[in-house]
């Protein structure tokens, strides 16, 4: 079994103009990654060795941060979902655009514009590429706020998604039709749909409104949702008591892992939970990242889970005992997030975000 | 105008110990104040009449999320400016209620200030002086309190209500100004119910006068009948505790307010205001967003809006908003810069409070930050301006002198202006 002991950098994408909140493979040898500000760059990989790739396509469309991204499982259609309040769909495949260019390190920097600094440094020389640029091939405006939640089956005819007003929306994947909805109370912080497409598992959480004793309980809910006729199915809130910033099914059914954000606290806390898909029983609880979990991806073995945190690590935990097998990056607890993750369909590369505006695709091999 | 009155206020190093020596024993809040609360000054202190409601948001509101948008820049984040009642005024879009009511505000986009911490920069805004002074200087709160209370209230006079970013205090002008301290929920506490019913209580306040005046005619000194009034208002206290309990109106209100702490702090205010209390600050916490800004903001703001723009509408609809000055205002701001952690830090350099009712000009913008955000671009507001501001428009001198011993002190540092334009 692969314990990832040879995985290594192969690359380093820049994109500092805008930290990056989601990533997704597109085949083996793409890459999609969005941003803050609203767009999509999409690298290809397979470049001579020792050339880093540049992006090859810029998708443009959306107005506001993008939450998360996703392909489907045929590899042709990237969906979106974004503060502008959209489910976009983009052509993943297409080559074909208007001539355009992007400037990679085009924003500020973290460092020298805090309070501490008398005055702003002047910025770097720009990195500017030429690539295509495309536009989406379909925009659902059926939400009504910040579109937070995105998930699909593994066969590619259901989407989920969901919104900072507790809106759920179920959609028929191929045909970008809703096909029903319902209320939640809170925000939808992440969301995940069964690979039979009869459960939504959704972690409900408003952030940063800590009353101690409020008239209402903004606590966080956990819920298991009947995808059909929106019905609670299992109220989790008992036993998971956190927000979370990812919640995600295996691709074979077996497991639903679940992982705490976080979210505007500066507690201690980023656990991952392992959850019974079926009785929604809590199998394990792994360490995670002390300071808080941002992603989740499970390898394609069927074996292993990675995790990536507000501590600038990526971890990979073994599914069987839950032991961590391997750690990269160096812990900090005030330090550069690793924001995002993805694993290409055939395992072998890894490809994770961080908050500087960063993709780091590492090799997986043994 | 209020005038100086530091012939009255001068608290003597004889009379100080005096004092101390008398309340050995856990009666100083009582003695110390009747030092600062002599009916001499009492009779001569010129009531205002104003009130000042303080919205007080802990932990640094972001200015660019609120009142100071950077659509289109680097700092901009995600939220979108919308348009006011105002022409040529736009505020965030997570603020819809309050933009019906921009024809009220004086939207002060220039504030400098030097405090860029939590604890120091509660002390500061809440004070006007710096913490390191290392001195005793009284919460804004108190100075109006001072100034505009009625001693005749069975009130107190400066009531906090939820998450306070200061403990300052009375400071020097002494504990008969100290806050009336409640919590998120704005309910007195179960001891405030009195055991006897109101006859009862008078009986036996005359009871305890006799006593103490016959004890007194032996024993001339002041503390005594400072003892004695703070027992009567403890008891005129006990009798006023309705006005804090809001619950059977608040079934109504909430709606509009917003079923929340904050919401119901702000309506607990507008009928502490209407009772006759001159000062009351409603706290709002939460906004601290080092990390996770725009989600943390946009929450916050879903619990300000409502319960903001209800209050000055309440204060409006009774006719009290052109006597009711209403202040939004936190320790600081935050970096135009966002983070690694998707959040922004502390930032004093151009940041945003917001004026509104008695005796402000609303529907104004004043000053200006740079494209950025990063500096200020045009009449910068330091503290000394600020609080200024605000003491004018309550009739207060906010010069005016008072003493610590021998030390004078001022209710603002020396050179500091009332921003004329911002006056009505």
């Amino acid at each position: 079994m692969n314990d990832f002991a040879n995985a290594k950098v192969l690359h380093t994408l820049p994109w500092n103009s805008a930290y990056i909140t989601s990533l997704a493979f597109i085949g083996n040898d793409r890459v999609a990654a969005s941003s803050k500000n609203g767009e999509i760059l999409i690298w290809n990989l397979a470049v001579p060795a020792g050339k880093t790739p540049d992006p090859v396509r810029r998708l443009v469309g959306h107005t506001n941060e993008i939450n998360r991204i996703l392909v489907t499982p045929d590899g042709r259609t990237l969906i979106s979902v974004s503060n502008d309040r959209t489910v976009r769909y983009w052509d993943a495949t297409s080559d074909q655009g208007e001539p355009g260019s992007v400037v990679l390190n085009d924003g500020f920097l973290p460092k020298g514009v805090t309070e501490k600094v008398d005055k702003v440094p002047p910025p770097p020389p720009p990195i500017e590429v030429k690539l295509i640029v495309q536009k989406p091939l379909r925009d659902l405006t059926n939400h009504t706020e910040w579109v937070m939640g995105l998930a699909q089956t593994p066969d590619g005819k259901t989407l989920v998604t969901g919104d900072d007003q507790g809106v759920i929306i179920v959609w028929d994947l191929p045909a970008g039709k809703e096909l029903r909805r319902w209320q939640a109370t809170q925000w939808i912080a992440s969301l995940g749909i069964s690979p039979d497409g009869r459960t939504v598992a959704a972690s409900q959480h408003t952030p940063f409104i800590r009353f101690k004793n409020g008239l209402e309980t903004f606590v966080p809910h956990f819920h298991f949702w009947d995808a059909v006729s929106g019905q609670s199915k299992l109220d989790l809130s008992k036993e998971i008591k956190v927000g979370m910033s990812a919640v995600v099914y295996s691709p074979d059914g077996k497991w639903l892992a679940a992982a705490h954000g976080n979210t505007q606290t500066e507690k201690n806390e980023g656990k991952v939970f392992l959850i019974d898909p079926t009785t929604g029983n809590k199998i394990r609880e792994l360490a995670g990242h002390p300071v808080g979990t941002n992603d989740l991806a499970f390898h394609p073995d069927g074996k292993h889970l990675f995790s990536s945190g507000r501590d600038q690590q990526i971890k990979i935990w073994n599914l069987d005992d839950g032991k961590l097998v391997r750690e990269f990056g160096k812990f900090a607890d005030r330090g550069v997030w690793i924001g995002a993750l993805s694993i290409s369909p055939d395992g072998r590369r890894l490809a994770a975000a961080d908050r500087a505006g960063q993709v780091l695709i590492y090799s997986l091999t043994t | 105008m209020i005038q100086d009155l530091h012939q009255q206020h001068h608290l003597s190093r004889r009379s100080l110990l005096k004092s101390t020596l008398v309340t050995a024993g856990g009666m100083a809040v009582a003695n110390w104040g009747a030092l600062f609360h002599s009916q001499t000054i009492a009779a001569e202190a010129k009531r205002s009449g104003k009130r000042c409601i303080m919205l007080y948001m802990e932990g640094g509101v972001s200015q660019i999320d609120t009142f100071d948008m950077k659509p289109g820049r680097p700092t901009g984040g995600p939220f979108r400016p919308i348009k006011t009642n105002v022409d040529g005024i736009q505020i965030c879009e997570y603020l819809p209620k309050m933009a019906r009511h921009a024809d009220k505000l004086a939207i002060i986009r220039s504030m400098r200030t030097k405090s860029v911490d939590h604890g120091i920069g509660g002390y500061h805004m809440h004070t006007c002086y710096p913490s390191s002074e290392k001195f005793p200087h009284p919460e804004i709160g108190a100075m109006i309190a001072k100034y505009c209370e009625n001693p005749q209230s069975d009130l107190p006079s400066f009531v906090k209500l939820g998450p306070a970013g200061c403990n300052a205090g009375s400071g020097y002008l002494g504990p008969q100004y100290e806050p009336f301290v409640l919590g998120t929920d704005g309910k007195l506490p179960g001891f405030a119910n009195p055991s006897a019913p109101p006859a009862v209580q008078d009986r036996r306040a005359e009871l305890l006068k006799s006593f103490e005046e016959r004890y007194a005619k032996q024993r001339p000194a002041e503390p005594f009948a400072s003892h004695r009034e703070a027992e009567l208002r403890t008891i005129r206290l006990m009798r006023a505790r309705k006005a804090f309990d809001v619950a059977d109106e608040w079934t109504k209100a909430r709606e509009r307010y917003g079923n929340t702490p904050f919401g119901r702090g702000c309506f607990t205010a507008v009928k502490l205001a209407e009772a006759g209390v001159p000062f009351i600050e409603v706290g709002h916490d939460g906004y601290d967003s080092h990390n996770d800004n725009f989600p943390v903001h946009k929450a916050n703001l879903s619990v300000l809006d409502p319960a903001w723009s209800s209050l000055l509408q309440d204060l409006q609809d009774r006719g009290m908003l052109k006597d009711t000055l209403v202040v939004w205002t936190s320790e600081f701001g935050r970096t135009p810069a966002i983070n690694g952690q998707g959040g922004r830090d502390h930032f004093g350099r151009a940041w945003t409070v917001v004026l509104a009712g008695g005796g402000i000009k609303g529907g104004q913008v004043y000053g200006a930050s740079d494209r950025d955000g990063f500096e200020v671009a045009e009449k910068m507001v330091d503290e000394g301006a600020y609080f200024a501001t605000i003491y004018k428009t309550l009739g207060i001198n906010h010069r005016a002198k008072h003493y610590l011993g021998s030390r004078p002190i001022w209710a603002t540092p020396e050179g500091s202006k009332p921003i004329e334009e911002l006056l009505a």
